[in-house]
């Protein structure tokens, strides 16, 4: 989504996204194959998406790109005989990749020196937290900067993820790509030649695996009332590791004995551990087998950043805010309405608030995608 | 006939009590010509009445059944089922078409329960749904196989939730293994059911074949009671009730959630008004909106298409399902406290 912004700013973030593509634009290699997929496209702000497009080679695909200049690049997971028919039934879907996004919005929650709001209608802003204006009362937008903090749980979330995906779903890691989305978190694509039939009731199966969503509790009470030992308890699967937790924990209560009943507390120890062990992610993403996904190595317009891939060996100690940059140091003069303190580039800017300052390009570009400052030239 | 083929006797035997699998196929193409008019020539009126009793097997018992007797005249046997295929496909009933695919699926579950680990792995194989022997009674089946037909059984045993994983597969016994075979073969024989008929092509036997299945339909469905009208539950799932519950506090709900309750006083006959009264609490209220949408819903506007309520499946995707015990055995809110949702013995 574009926001509303100047024309002063558009040009600056056209100028500065067609310098990367044109830089980079071999590494934007779509799925094969090229002609099964559907993409879509930001073109223009304050438009809807310019989807139901297709490309019979790669040729065609960076041609376009480089031509139009989109604000996002989208592709679809799936493959269809059909891609650019416009009608969803017609496309014909032959199968899709599997997908998972997780957001680290969900995963926790921005600290208030991180946050700042505005207002629709009667355009106040300030930093901090505030669910309504204090001017007219109508409800605020949060300026939504993902932390530092926030991704790298999310990033810890990524790789529960992958754990369950290669133990469980026997996906080998080669064949599970990790990318930083470029804005807000994490998105796990799986390249795995028999999990592209999976249909929507399948894929709304895994969903339910990974969340932990309809477990047969029947069976735990059954071992827990003939107080097996955690070892009887088969690990292999979600369901036995939830147990096997719960029983952890039913053994160190056994001292203490508060006034709630058995049940109650079996059940509290339950959630807990589902807790623990669910892994979140979005279950819409993961079941819509239509959905486009982010073009890797694209650009994010919400945020100036590329969607990045992050080796295996790398999850530990990537860096989204400083790996996914995509435009230089060169200094750029910028008319900030507000922002909240951020790091970028491994650099730390504001809070700023009614200010022009001058940043680095990449910072500039980021406020801009945000909505949270306007150009005002170099 | 059988000196022609390379089949073992055991192997043939095998191919007339599952007449689905490629090897029956593959004999009748080795030994007989299947053309429709050879097929009436060659006398095959014994294999035509046959695949008749197999229809009628599956209308009248939900079950083609095949004895040792069936089995030794394989030649028939094998020539009855695709002879079968072609008389429900000129009939041209769905549910016909249904109970067709489900009474032969259903039979052989029954016969596969009784076969060797290997028969049922290599029937497995022939089907696709290859499986691999993990222990005793235990069988590995890769993930994808097992979520493309095991999706449609609602008992909670079979989520993947409640599964034990391992490495790719899902580990399931001898007779849940033969209860998806079972549906691959109601799928493959259902889909062979879809497959048009030249009209002209049909001999006159069949002809008569035909009319014969349709007496025996039209009989089995006057026999029926007609349906006992729905009777008015005031009962409201505890999904929705808590949403309820939630949306008259004030609390905002999600999309998904006020979709699910309107569909819900839709479906229960509220009248437009009283759900737009019951959306007013809601902090981002807008009459106009609200009664757009809810129009939308209950077919009134756009596509005139009426919106169902979500599926018990579909509330759980969104963590909203919290089930009590009259929950038990549906698979949708609104069938919530049908106690005679209770599922036939060996069909989850």
């Amino acid at each position: 989504m574009v926001r509303r912004m100047l024309q002063e700013s558009l040009g600056f973030l056209k100028r500065e996204f067609f310098k990367y593509y044109y830089e980079n634009i071999g590494r934007l290699v779509p799925p094969e194959p090229i002609r099964s997929r559907e993409f879509g496209f930001f073109l223009e702000k304050g438009k809807g998406m310019f989807r139901h497009k297709c490309f019979n080679s790669l040729r065609d695909f960076h041609e376009f790109v480089l031509n139009e200049v989109p604000f996002d690049i989208y592709v679809s997971a799936a493959n269809y005989e059909d891609p650019c028919n416009r009608d969803m039934s017609e496309k014909r879907l032959v199968n899709a990749e599997l997908f998972f996004d997780i957001d680290a919005e969900s995963v926790s929650v921005a600290d208030s020196e991180e946050s700042a709001w505005t207002c629709q209608k009667c355009n106040q802003y300030g930093l901090g937290f505030r669910d309504r204006c204090p001017v007219c009362g109508s409800p605020t937008e949060p300026v939504r900067l993902v932390s530092e903090k926030q991704l790298k749980e999310a990033l810890r979330e990524t790789e529960k993820l992958i754990n369950v995906l290669s133990k469980d779903f026997g996906i080998a890691l080669e064949k599970i790509h990790v990318f930083f989305s470029g804005n807000r978190g994490y998105h796990v694509h799986i390249n795995q030649e028999d999990f592209l039939s999976i249909m929507g009731e399948g894929r709304r199966e895994i969903v339910d695996y990974l969340l932990v969503q309809g477990l047969d509790e029947k069976e735990l009470f059954d071992f827990l009332n003939r107080n097996v030992g955690i070892e009887s308890v088969n690990p292999r699967g979600i369901k036995g590791r939830v147990y096997r937790r719960v029983l952890e924990m039913a053994g160190s209560m056994e001292k203490h004995k508060g006034g709630r009943s058995r049940r109650e507390t079996v059940f509290k120890m339950l959630g807990n551990a589902v807790e623990e062990l669910k892994v979140r992610i979005d279950p819409v993403v993961t079941i819509d087998m239509h959905r486009l996904m982010r073009m890797p190595e694209s650009i994010n317009s919400n945020s100036g950043m590329v969607k990045k891939r992050v080796q295996h060996g790398d999850l530990t100690f990537f860096k989204p805010l400083e790996e996914a940059v995509a435009f230089g140091e060169e200094g750029v003069s910028l008319k900030v309405r507000v922002a909240p303190r951020f790091n970028l580039g491994g650099k730390t800017f504001g809070p700023f608030k009614d200010e022009e300052v001058e940043l680095p390009t990449y910072a500039a570009v980021y406020l801009v995608c945000k909505g949270l400052g306007e150009y005002a030239g170099r | 006939m059988g000196e022609v083929s390379e089949m073992t006797g055991e192997n043939v035997l095998r191919a007339a009590r599952y007449p689905f699998l490629p090897d029956a196929k593959e004999f009748i193409s080795r030994n007989i010509d299947l053309s429709l008019e050879s097929l009436e020539r060659t006398g095959s009126e014994a294999a035509l009445k046959r695949a008749v009793e197999r229809v009628k097997d599956a209308l009248i018992f939900k079950e083609v059944r095949v004895s040792g007797l069936n089995e030794l005249n394989y030649v028939r046997e094998m020539l009855s089922f695709p002879i079968a295929i072609i008389l429900v496909s000129v009939v041209m009933n769905e549910y016909v078409r249904r109970m067709y695919a489900l009474g032969e699926s259903r039979g052989a579950y029954k016969r596969m329960l009784n076969e060797s680990d290997e028969t049922l792995l290599y029937i497995g194989e022939k089907l696709g749904v290859e499986g691999v022997l993990d222990s005793e009674n235990t069988i590995r089946v890769r993930i994808p196989i097992y979520l493309n037909l095991a999706y449609s059984f609602h008992s909670p045993h079979w989520k993947l939730v409640n599964r034990i994983l391992d490495n790719g597969y899902v580990l399931v016994s001898r007779s849940e293994y033969a209860r998806l075979l079972q549906v691959e073969v109601n799928n493959y024989i259902y889909e062979k059911t879809l497959e048009p008929v030249p009209a002209g092509a049909v001999p006159e036997s069949f002809k008569r074949a035909v009319e014969e299945i349709v007496e025996v339909w039209n009989k089995l469905e006057a026999g029926k009671p007609g349906y006992a009208p729905l009777k008015e539950r005031e009962d409201t799932p505890p999904c929705i009730a808590r949403i309820i519950t939630r949306m008259e506090n004030g609390e905002n709900a999600s999309h998904f959630e006020r979709l699910v309750v309107a569909t819900f006083m839709i479906a229960r006959n509220r009248n437009i008004d009283e759900i737009i009264e019951f959306f007013s609490k809601q902090p981002d209220y807008k009459y106009g909106v609200t009664k757009y949408q809810v129009e939308h819903l209950a077919g009134l506007r756009g596509g005139g298409k009426k919106y169902s309520v979500p599926s018990c499946r579909t509330i759980l995707t969104n963590g909203l399902c919290h089930p009590d015990e009259y929950c038990r055995g549906i698979n949708h809110p609104l069938r919530y406290g049908e106690k005679n949702a209770a599922r036939k013995p060996g069909v989850s």
